[in-house]
């Protein structure tokens, strides 16, 4: 680094420091920009933007419940972001978490309908098992394809998500479609009560409307357990050199393709938790009207985050923030709702453009100090 | 009977691969300037509800432009992201995805007072007979007559894409700004606005195909009209290795998987297969010839990449 030359260059700063003040600075910065936008677009509808900006924060942090339920909202999207940086860590990206919930969904589907003769200390965890084995299945077509074939799995896991979506639609309406009375909705039948994920919000006294379990405290720990495994194991240090230089890494004596499966599964095993809060912490059955796009709002997260997972628990809580906001708007003010997953696209955009801008200038300004070191010692060489 | 079944499958899948090729021509040029794009789906999202809300206030001419414009207009945010500001195309394709559907949900709130659809019904052009094929016997002429005027315009629309890739001095630099941006830029080519104008056609067309669905096919704005076509567009371009005339077979093979389970679901052997099985049909094949099982696919070497040129 520049600061390896003596006495040469006056500051002392530390660039690693500089580098991360200016991706906060980055990402204020572009929030304040999306606001701006956002605040436009309402101005346009007729609506001040201070009020609708003011009404989606009471609605998100008003009372304990609203709280909750923010993080309720951030769970999956936790999940899915993990799931998301781990494979871009290594160089790959995976699109494919959409169809690996799904697939998920479908196998602890299957896990708490016909396991129900477990007790429950062990159906929770066999359910949970299920769908972070059906998700790793869906990740591994895609994974070993790349490995062996060189097909990008850009492309292959987009169609597995087409492939999951049939196959889901397919089993809902054939084996597993439900047999009690005639029921309009097109779903399985009711998992036994005991598949379910305990809730932590009647113990916190929280009202039972917030589906927020033991699946939050999960999914935080999943942040841990991701900076862990990337930041202090060997495999995590492999696959960060395979994403950062795979050339350097193989000259290392690192297998890519080894490493790529293995933190392709990983991707997928952390994307089969993504639909369970839904599936077991909230309807107790797999109905055809799922929640779908948590894997591609995963992308958004990972990258609002920089891939880091300290950020992407800030910025699911964040869009966790947001979606909570949309009840506000739609009860307080007259404006379609959606203009909230306008304002986040914005924001995604502006915050990936501004980091973008801050690497460049940190570059350039690395260039012109390694340049002035070389300039006071030529003698040197 | 069966056969007569047949000519309305075939109407129907040529009218999928009406969506499907116009959408996947687009993709080609922006693909073949070096801009993955992935968010053909939402860019036809945004033709969906402008053709609709044009077709209303100014007839469906007026619709499939104004569709076409909005989704030119709405590429520019990728273009913007991913040439002038290195944005990963992957990134940015799936923000415009992510966009799209709330803006379609505003944009109908605003125009027809609900967030999910608008009046059915709305203008659409006069249909039109082929000439001769129409009078195809066993009901295959069904294919050929009462047929939206924009179906053969689509088939059409091989014969400008590639004489402006091959024989046109924009097509060789576009393709070279795929291929070679670096080469291209040493011998005076500038690789920006080239990659700005492949990913703008690529936002035309697909808001024109986007504007066809809503005005010629459907006759209304619905929540969720695009199904994933836009993905399936991306798969038909890949298949079709990126050369306009692969493509609009690839295009053609999907448009009647997509058509069969509406309008075959009672043919023999179809009917033993499940209707979401032969959905699947698009992307297992496509997942089957990228693995290299089937012959050879090669994308425009640069795609994907960032360039950062005498500009950055």
């Amino acid at each position: 680094m520049a600061t390896a030359a003596s006495g040469a260059p006056k500051r002392t700063r530390s660039p690693r420091l500089e580098f991360v003040g200016g991706q906060i600075l980055a990402f204020v910065g572009a929030a304040l920009f999306a606001g701006l936008v956002g605040g436009v677009i309402i101005v346009l509808y007729g609506a001040n933007p201070l009020f609708v900006y003011a009404t989606v924060f009471n609605y998100a942090t008003a009372r304990p419940e609203d709280i909750a339920q923010v993080a309720e909202n951030a769970t999956p999207l936790i999940f899915s972001g993990l799931a998301v940086a781990v494979a871009f860590k290594a160089g790959m990206f995976n699109i494919g978490v959409e169809g690996q919930y799904i697939v998920g969904m479908l196998t602890a589907a299957i896990a708490a309908l016909y396991l129900d003769w477990l007790p429950g200390v062990l159906l929770i965890p066999a359910v949970v098992l299920a769908a972070v084995l059906g998700a790793v299945v869906w990740a591994a077509i895609p994974a070993i394809l790349k490995v062996k074939t060189g097909a990008h799995e850009v492309v292959t896991t987009i169609m597995m998500n087409g492939i999951a979506i049939s196959l889901v639609a397919w089993a809902i309406l054939n084996p597993l479609k439900s047999t009690g009375e005639q029921s309009v909705d097109l779903r399985t039948n009711l998992f036994p009560g005991k598949a379910l994920m305990p809730s932590i919000a009647e113990p916190l006294g929280l009202p039972s409307s917030v589906h927020l379990t033991l699946l939050f405290p999960i999914s935080l720990l999943a942040c841990f357990f991701v900076w862990f495994f990337l930041y202090r194991t060997r495999l995590g240090y492999e696959v960060r050199a395979v994403g950062s230089s795979s050339g350097s890494a193989e000259a290392g004596g690192v297998s890519i393709g080894a490493a790529q499966i293995k933190v392709f599964l990983i991707s997928g095993a952390l994307a089969g938790f993504v639909g369970l809060n839904h599936l077991i912490g909230d309807k107790g059955y797999l109905g055809n009207n799922y929640e779908v796009g948590l894997g591609f709002a995963g992308i958004a997260v990972a990258f609002l985050g920089r891939n880091h997972p300290a950020g992407i628990a800030l910025s699911a809580l964040l869009i966790g923030v947001l979606i909570r906001g949309e009840d506000g708007i739609a009860i307080s003010t007259e404006l379609p709702t959606e203009v909230l997953i306008i304002l986040q696209g914005v924001l995604i955009l502006s915050v990936v453009i501004a980091y973008e801008l801050v690497r460049r200038a940190v570059a350039r300004r690395q260039l012109k100090e390694e340049a002035v070191v070389e300039a006071a010692a030529p003698a040197e060489s | 009977m069966p056969l007569i079944d047949l000519g309305a499958a075939i109407a129907l899948g040529l009218r999928y691969f009406t969506i499907l090729y116009l959408t996947a021509l687009g993709g080609l040029f922006s693909e073949r300037s070096g801009i993955v794009n992935i968010g053909l789906e939402g860019l036809m999202i945004v033709g969906t509800i402008m053709g609709a809300w044009g077709t209303v206030e100014y007839g469906p001419v007026a619709g499939l432009l104004i569709g076409a414009l909005s989704g030119l207009v709405f590429s520019m945010v990728h273009a913007l992201a991913t040439v002038t500001f290195h944005v990963d195309h992957i990134v940015s394709g799936v923000v415009i995805n992510l966009v799209a559907v709330g803006l379609a949900r505003f944009l109908s709130a605003l125009f027809f007072g609900q967030a999910t659809q608008s009046d059915p019904g709305i203008p659409h052009l006069n249909s039109i007979d082929i000439p001769l094929l129409d009078k195809l016997p066993l009901g295959l002429g069904a294919a050929f007559s009462n047929m939206s005027p924009v179906v053969p315009i689509a088939f059409l629309m091989a014969v400008p894409t590639i004489y402006v890739l091959n024989r046109t001095r924009f097509g060789l630099r576009l393709r070279a700004a795929g291929e070679n941006p670096e080469a291209a830029e040493t011998l005076g080519v500038r690789v920006a606005p080239l990659r700005y104008a492949g990913v703008g056609i690529s936002g035309a067309l697909a808001g024109f195909a986007g504007a066809f669905l809503a005005i010629e096919i459907n006759q209304l704005f619905r929540e969720g009209q695009t199904q994933g076509l836009g993905f399936i567009a991306l798969a038909a371009l890949i298949l079709g290795n990126w050369a306009p005339i692969k493509v609009m077979i690839g295009s053609l093979l999907f448009g009647i998987a997509q058509a069969i389970p509406l309008r075959l679901s009672d043919a023999p052997v179809i009917s033993l297969l499940p209707e979401e099985f032969i959905r699947m049909i698009p992307y297992v094949v496509t997942i089957i010839a990228i693995a290299g099982f089937v012959g050879r696919v090669n994308p425009p070497a640069a795609a994907g990449r960032a360039y950062e040129g005498s500009a950055a």
